[in-house]
């Protein structure tokens, strides 16, 4: 993936920020000023501090991601350490590694790391869904319906796709990004802000284009979050094809190192 | 009990933000004398804490009268040693995703995560396998508390937050003004005799609101996602706390409608829907489940408390109704 | 799919095209739309009729629309239709001369050559092509659609008719559960807002107020919501009944005309429900205005034509009243009312 895309990526997530200009580069400056402390220093900084303070702290930490988490945008460092582990900013690299293994532990839950050149961390789930098997039916979020035909699309297209494509493909199926959705209201805003704060997807100008045309691509949580496979799986029985016969994408599903999903393995 | 208190005392002093600190006590009891205010506080804090245990207790269930008499330190320290496994995680992760579960489901979810993750189910031991979690959420304030649904007298269990602090305070589910409405909405619910608010009632009091004012059809709207987030229950346009909110609101309720909650004489909850005796020197209040079960084959019934006749029909008990896998 | 055109020309032009843009502004601002460009070296007479250099620009863009429009139905490799879109782009440029219409060309050429890079790369790829016309069909059916069994209704553009359960985005949801990784989130009601206790009760008046059985029965408590096909309906109702009360109004404007003798009908409950109901809009709407009486009883008034804006600009009080047929009885009693002062709008 290309820099300018990245850039162009972030550019837009901030711009529809609710915060202010001003408020906003407070807050990069938070950041810029946080240098990651070193192992001496965090190990001065333990020193000086009881376990039931370093404990007290993981776990503020730790609602602070869950709280956080409720609306699957991903959580600024700069945030964190300015809202919860202030004063404890010279041991945030224990606190961290502590708070990953809480969510590792007790919520079978992985913390990652998804912007390492802006610091941005999303909870990706380690536990394997089980298909049908629950005796619990959880409710449903219908937005995710749509995520996931929008998805499915860019991925069978091969990783991006003009915007025409999606708005096309989702009137076919009765949802205009034109008109007001009894569920998912203004689709247009949930699609290309919603989804793309939450990093689901990536929706980037196509340069040159007048009208301004934009393209669509699977974003950083997408690819922590879904399987290709599955997708795959699922198109083969909406088809009644075999997975197989999609090769291209088959190979792509089924080359994806695992490693980079979430797995299931805990270290205890 | 002062065993319990003096161990309260000492997780008190560890974990203060969990109570309504001393500092901002404008809804404490009011007293002049500070200590006052904390041994109040730990004799709430047993229920805040282990409800799960105690109620089971007092039913009987769960291995007889000695987990009543054990302390919460003993308690943390014992599930302390056991570890938590994937079904514990997946039990906890399907406790997030609905925030409330009727006991049968807690049983088949239980069996279930145990299947999935080959480990031993132990059908009778599904409170322990939920303490077990609960040793482990404790840091976060968080716990899977048991209750009674006050419709159809069923035990629910629902993860709950415990403690206001101002990470939690940064909860995005609803706004300000959404959130000042909910709080409306309880003062007409627990100030009310019956436990009920009419929309009506509801809507009118959006016109005292001091955070941004909500139109009528916002607050229409708000109401739906209350009754859809499981916060409240609607009936024929009267709003009543769910079970969910019950179990979760019940040590805030306490705390803050001291003078205005019902207690049940029966099983020592607060109580919404009850039947009040009318001995006008007694009336205490008993949870209409707890009124069927308590009075059950019985030819006269009297009151528990005062001996006087019970005017109200006996409501009938309640068996859960056998369900297959959904 | 190539196009046989000079190497020369795609350069010439469009130099000439903003020099001559540039000099289209100075000179020839008093021209036809002020948008026609004259390059020095195209001054043939057929070449500088405005309206048939304008014709053809409009060509070129609506065939670049077309092609933006219809890039999924081009890409299908069941048709031709990009070639037939070259293939008119080719006749077009027999009569380009000027640089706006080359640049133009130019444009469609680009839009033309990405679109056959993808078909292309579409026939040229190994296995099956995603099909999302396909894919959206398949869908369609996945989530319940009930499908119109009327067979001409294919021309809709090949669009499929027919409506979808209520539940056809949950049952998607659902099928895409288990393949995502989705962390649930934890959400709670306690302490998401600061504590606060409720305001200060007159407790007293809550003891005096013992609930009898009827006393419960007496508030509505459910609002239901006005159908929408009964708006038009109801505003001429509202019409009808401010029509009465400026008349009421105009017999004597001095004396106060009674809220509750103006509503109540005590012929009938249910009309003095509807009453109530239509003259709230009027209130609404800033076109009467209520008040309370030296004995604190409300009364109603229209508000006069010029007062109307200045209504519109003070602020409004919201509050909802219930009204049951016991107090309704009551209030006919009280106000001694024999006739209803709106009459039933069938009977005029």
């Amino acid at each position: 993936m290309t820099q300018r895309k990245r850039l162009s990526a972030t550019q837009s997530s901030s711009q529809s920020r609710r915060q202010t200009g001003s408020l906003l580069a407070q807050e990069e400056d938070d950041d810029s000023t946080f240098t990651q402390p070193s192992s001496t220093q965090v190990q001065r900084g333990l020193e000086k501090l009881t376990p039931a303070q370093v404990d007290q702290k993981t776990a503020e930490v730790v609602q602070y991601f869950l709280v956080k988490d409720q609306k699957k945008i991903p959580i600024r460092r700069a945030d964190l350490v300015k809202h919860v582990v202030k004063e404890y900013r010279n041991i945030y690299p224990e606190i961290m590694k502590r708070a990953v293994r809480i969510f590792d532990q007790v919520f079978g839950l992985k913390l990652v790391e998804i912007d390492t050149k802006n610091h941005m961390y999303i909870l990706v789930n380690k536990l394997e869904t089980v298909e049908g098997a629950s005796p619990i039916n959880s409710p449903t979020n219908p937005k995710m319906g749509l995520l996931f035909v929008i998805l499915s699309v860019i991925f069978m297209k091969g990783g991006v796709v003009r915007e025409n494509l999606i708005w096309n493909t989702l009137k076919k199926l009765r949802v205009d990004p034109a008109e007001k959705h009894e569920e998912f209201g203004d689709v247009k805003r949930v699609v290309t802000d919603e989804f793309v704060r939450q990093r689901y997807l990536e929706y980037v100008r196509i340069p040159h284009t007048e009208p301004p045309e934009h393209e669509f691509r699977w974003g950083q949580r997408a690819d922590m979050e879904v399987s290709k496979a599955k997708i795959l799986e699922f198109m083969g029985q909406l088809h009644e094809q075999d997975p197989q016969s999609w090769s291209q994408q088959y190979r792509e599903a089924h080359s994806t190192p695992s490693s980079t999903q979430a797995s299931t393995s805990s270290q205890r | 009990m002062s065993s319990v208190t003096i161990h309260c005392f000492e997780f008190l002093k560890k974990y203060r933000c969990l109570l309504y600190s001393p500092i901002d006590c404008k809804y404490r009891v009011p007293s002049a004398a500070p200590h006052v205010d904390l041994l109040q506080v730990a004799v709430i804090h047993p229920t805040l804490q282990t409800t799960g245990s105690l109620k089971r207790a007092e039913e009987g269930r769960g291995g007889g009268n000695s987990r009543k008499a054990r302390s919460v330190s003993d308690e943390l320290s014992r599930d302390m040693s056991q570890q938590m496994g994937d079904s514990h995680r997946r039990f906890l992760q399907t406790m997030m995703a609905n925030g409330i579960v009727d006991e049968q489901g807690a049983r088949a979810l239980y069996q279930h995560c145990c299947e999935t993750h080959s480990t031993q189910c132990t059908p009778d031991k599904l409170d322990d396998f939920i303490d077990t979690i609960n040793s482990r959420l404790q840091p976060m304030f968080m716990q899977i508390r048991k209750g009674m649904s006050e419709d159809n007298g069923q035990q629910y269990y629902a993860l709950v937050n415990m403690a206001e602090t101002n990470v939690t305070r940064m909860s995005s589910d609803y706004a300000d003004n959404e959130l000042e409405l909910f709080r409306k909405t309880m003062d007409l619910i627990v100030g009310s005799e019956n436990g009920k608010a009419s929309s009506t009632d509801i809507l009118n009091s959006t016109d005292t609101m001091t955070a941004k004012k909500l139109k009528k059809s916002e607050t229409e709207h708000l109401l739906n996602r209350f009754v859809n987030d499981k916060w409240l229950n609607e009936k024929r346009g009267e709003y009543t706390l769910s079970t969910r909110c019950i179990i979760e609101m019940e040590p805030y309720i306490r705390a803050m409608y001291q003078d205005q909650v019902k207690v049940c004489h029966i099983c020592r909850n607060i109580a919404f829907q009850c039947q009040i005796c009318e001995n006008p020197a007694c009336g205490i209040k008993i949870h209409n489940p707890c009124v069927a079960r308590y009075f059950k084959g019985r030819s006269e019934p009297r009151c528990p408390a005062c001996d006087d006749f019970w005017p109200h029909e006996i409501p009938e008990v309640r068996r859960p109704q056998s369900r297959s896998r959904r | 799919m190539k196009r046989a055109r000079g190497g020369g020309d795609e350069e010439g032009p469009r130099q000439n095209g903003s020099a001559g843009r540039r000099k289209g502004d100075q000179q020839q601002s008093d021209g036809d739309d002020g948008d026609s460009a004259f390059g020095p070296a195209d001054l043939q007479d057929d070449d500088n009729d405005p309206g048939l250099r304008r014709e053809i620009r409009s060509k070129y863009r609506d065939l670049i629309n077309s092609v933006q429009q219809n890039r999924e139905d081009m890409l299908s490799p069941s048709n031709n239709k990009l070639t037939e879109v070259l293939e008119q782009a080719n006749k077009l440029f027999k009569d380009v001369r000027q640089a706006r219409e080359a640049a133009l060309d130019a444009q469609l050429l680009v839009v033309a050559t990405d679109l056959g890079k993808e078909k292309a790369s579409q026939l040229f790829a190994e296995g099956t092509a995603f099909d999302p016309t396909a894919f959206a069909e398949h869908l369609l059916s996945f989530m319940g659609l009930n499908r119109l069994e009327d067979g001409e209704e294919e021309q809709n553009g090949g669009a499929v008719d027919g409506y979808l359960p209520q539940d056809a985005w949950h049952r998607v949801a659902r099928r895409a559960e288990c393949c995502f990784r989705t962390a649930p989130s934890f959400h709670y009601m306690m302490g998401s807002f600061h504590a606060e206790p409720p305001p200060p009760k007159q407790k007293t008046e809550r003891q005096r107020k013992a609930p009898s059985k009827e006393a419960k029965r007496i508030m509505p408590t459910q609002l239901k919501k006005m159908e929408e096909s009964h708006q038009e309906a109801t505003e001429k109702e509202v019409e009808r009944i401010l029509g009465y009360l400026k008349s009421y109004y105009q017999d004597d404007p001095t004396s106060p005309i009674s809220y509750y003798e103006f509503v109540i009908d005590p012929s009938s409950f249910s009309r003095t429900v509807e009453n109530i109901f239509h003259t709230s809009f009027l209130i609404r709407d800033g076109l009467a205005r209520m008040y309370l009486d030296s004995a604190k009883l409300p009364c109603i008034a229209p508000v006069e034509e010029g007062e109307v804006e200045a209504g519109g600009s003070c602020s409004r009080k919201q509050c909802i009243i219930s009204i049951s047929p016991k107090m309704w009885k009551e209030l006919i009693d009280a106000f001694d009312i024999r006739d209803t002062m709106i009459q039933p709008p069938n009977t005029e």
